[in-house]
């Protein structure tokens, strides 16, 4: 099993928690997306749009981090990360499409935006500009021409009133057993984990142990997991939450 | 056991996902059509189903379920009847990626080509006032947005040039994947080609004739053509109102 990965935060930290969860061992492959190693052709190859992570297993380079999530659930299960029950498996994957649909769009604006947009602006933009024209895939390029360019007042608003709900959301499931589904931890907070780690930081006056008390426990909870930890562990940076790169696009709505 | 499906018509997109998946399963359920031009999906009745005030909800004993994509794996977990999930778990993955592609991207371009059209014909004439209370109503805020700036006729000129470009692709993305595998998970029928047909499928061959076709997306038209052979798609269709009847020769 091979991944081709960044820092364990975001879409890669989703999939690099889980497969320390279940002790699968893999062949990593570190991609510094900040340095546009996504966009090579050796790479490019395993995925058109030059995203991290792909996981390469049973001769198929799969992306979307979601879905490898599910990939590794079902295909190695002796470690169960979903319920059994089927409707609090539904829980957990309404969770997960909420985080694909909104939080990762959101989180990485937000995120972007105070750690690493003004690293980029004092790097040389003539070579940032000539990187991002190599990248095959217009979606991605101007996903990156945007980030390079800083987001604007209206977007980060909407990414914050998203993340707003979505935390109020968390605190309110929290309540019920401690984890986002069912009585166990799973894939939900997973997901959530490695977007939700961002907030405090990005995002102090909305995340912290006074506005949302049940999530800030929960985010410490997660991160004494040893699988989280050994995730985390993995980070070539002091910090994995301490930087950041372009996420998804948001959901187009016209 | 019970089980009700609050839907729009005419059949397709977010509500003809589930209804086809329930039809397809054998799986006897109530149906609960909302009428979408009298915005009964904003009203105080169903919000108390979805305070997302968004269609399909499934109920199942009382029990609420939102979000079509999850829905349709709940519905192949609780129920009896075939499967509608590959059992690789390769081509349980490829099966998400085009269930996600077909609701997310390609459905959304097909969508935003015409949604300046759309939102107008769906307020019909009402007077501005009435229609900014239903638009406040919506309780999702980038719902509200797209609903008043298809209003306003202001989608950007470049937002639906991209959709067409990302259609023009995504007919000879399919078409590639079509002619690789006879189901778009791979080797079996599965929730991909229902979301495929439903989100993109349908409107392609309506809309898009010049996209897809005999010559030049042979392999999609096979798709299509084997799909429409099916029973619970049959079934589908005899139960859809309000929609043009596919252009002659489609079979």
């Amino acid at each position: 099993m091979q991944l081709y990965h960044w820092e364990p935060n975001g879409a890669c930290g989703r999939v690099m928690i889980v497969l320390a969860e279940k002790g699968l061992d893999f062949q990593s492959h570190y991609l510094d997306v900040l340095a546009f190693e996504q966009h090579t052709p050796a790479f490019l190859a395993l995925n058109e749009s030059g995203e991290v992570p792909v996981l390469v297993d049973a001769g198929t380079a799969m992306n979307e981090s979601s879905y490898i999530c599910e990939y590794l659930e079902e295909a190695y299960p002796d470690v169960a990360l979903m319920p059994r029950d089927p409707r609090e498996r539904w829980e957990a994957r309404v969770w997960q499409k909420y985080v694909d649909d909104y939080v990762a769009a959101s989180t990485c604006e937000l995120a972007w935006q105070a750690l690493e947009a003004h690293t980029f602006r004092s790097r040389d933009r003539a070579a940032l500009d000539a990187s991002i024209a190599r990248i095959a895939m217009k979606e991605r390029r101007d996903a990156w021409t945007a980030a390079v360019n800083g987001y604007g007042e209206e977007q980060l608003r909407r990414a914050r009133e998203r993340l707003s709900e979505t935390i109020i959301r968390m605190e309110a499931d929290l309540d019920r057993s401690g984890w986002l589904a069912g009585s166990a931890y799973s894939l939900a907070d997973v997901a959530l984990f490695a977007y939700v780690s961002y907030l405090p930081r990005v995002a102090p006056d909305l995340v912290n142990d006074k506005t949302v008390p049940a999530v800030m426990a929960w985010l410490r909870r997660v991160k004494e997991r040893p699988g989280v930890k050994a995730a985390l562990a993995m980070s070539r940076r002091p910090e994995p939450f301490a930087t950041a790169a372009p996420g998804p696009e948001q959901v187009r709505w016209g | 056991m019970t089980v009700e499906l609050y839907y729009f018509q005419p059949l397709g997109t977010n509500s003809g996902r589930v209804y086809l998946t329930l039809l397809e399963k054998g799986v006897p359920f109530i149906e609960r059509e909302l009428q979408g031009r009298q915005f009964e999906h904003l009203q105080p009745a169903y919000l108390k189903i979805n305070p997302r005030g968004q269609v399909p909800a499934l109920v199942h004993d009382g029990r609420v379920f939102i979000e079509g994509m999850t829905i349709n794996e709940y519905i192949d977990e609780a129920f009896a009847g075939p499967p509608l999930r590959p059992v690789d778990p390769v081509e349980r993955w490829r099966m998400r990626v085009w269930c996600r592609y077909a609701e997310n991207d390609l459905g959304r371009c097909l969508m935003m080509i015409n949604w300046n059209r759309i939102v107008p014909a769906f307020i019909g004439a009402r007077d501005m006032q009435d229609v900014d209370g239903i638009i406040a109503s919506v309780p999702d805020p980038d719902r509200r947005r797209s609903w008043r700036s298809a209003l306003e006729q202001k989608t950007p000129p470049a937002v639906i040039e991209e959709s067409h470009r990302r259609t023009r692709a995504g007919a000879l993305k399919v078409e590639k994947a079509l002619r690789e595998r006879p189901w778009l998970a791979g080797s079996t029928y599965s929730l991909a080609d229902i979301d495929f047909m439903n989100f993109c499928g349908m409107l392609l061959r309506h809309w898009m004739p010049d996209l897809v076709n005999d010559k030049a997306t042979p392999a999609f038209m096979d798709w299509a053509r084997r799909m429409d052979e099916r029973p619970a798609v049959q079934e589908m269709s005899r139960r859809r109102t309000g929609m043009p009847s596919p252009p002659k020769g489609a079979a």
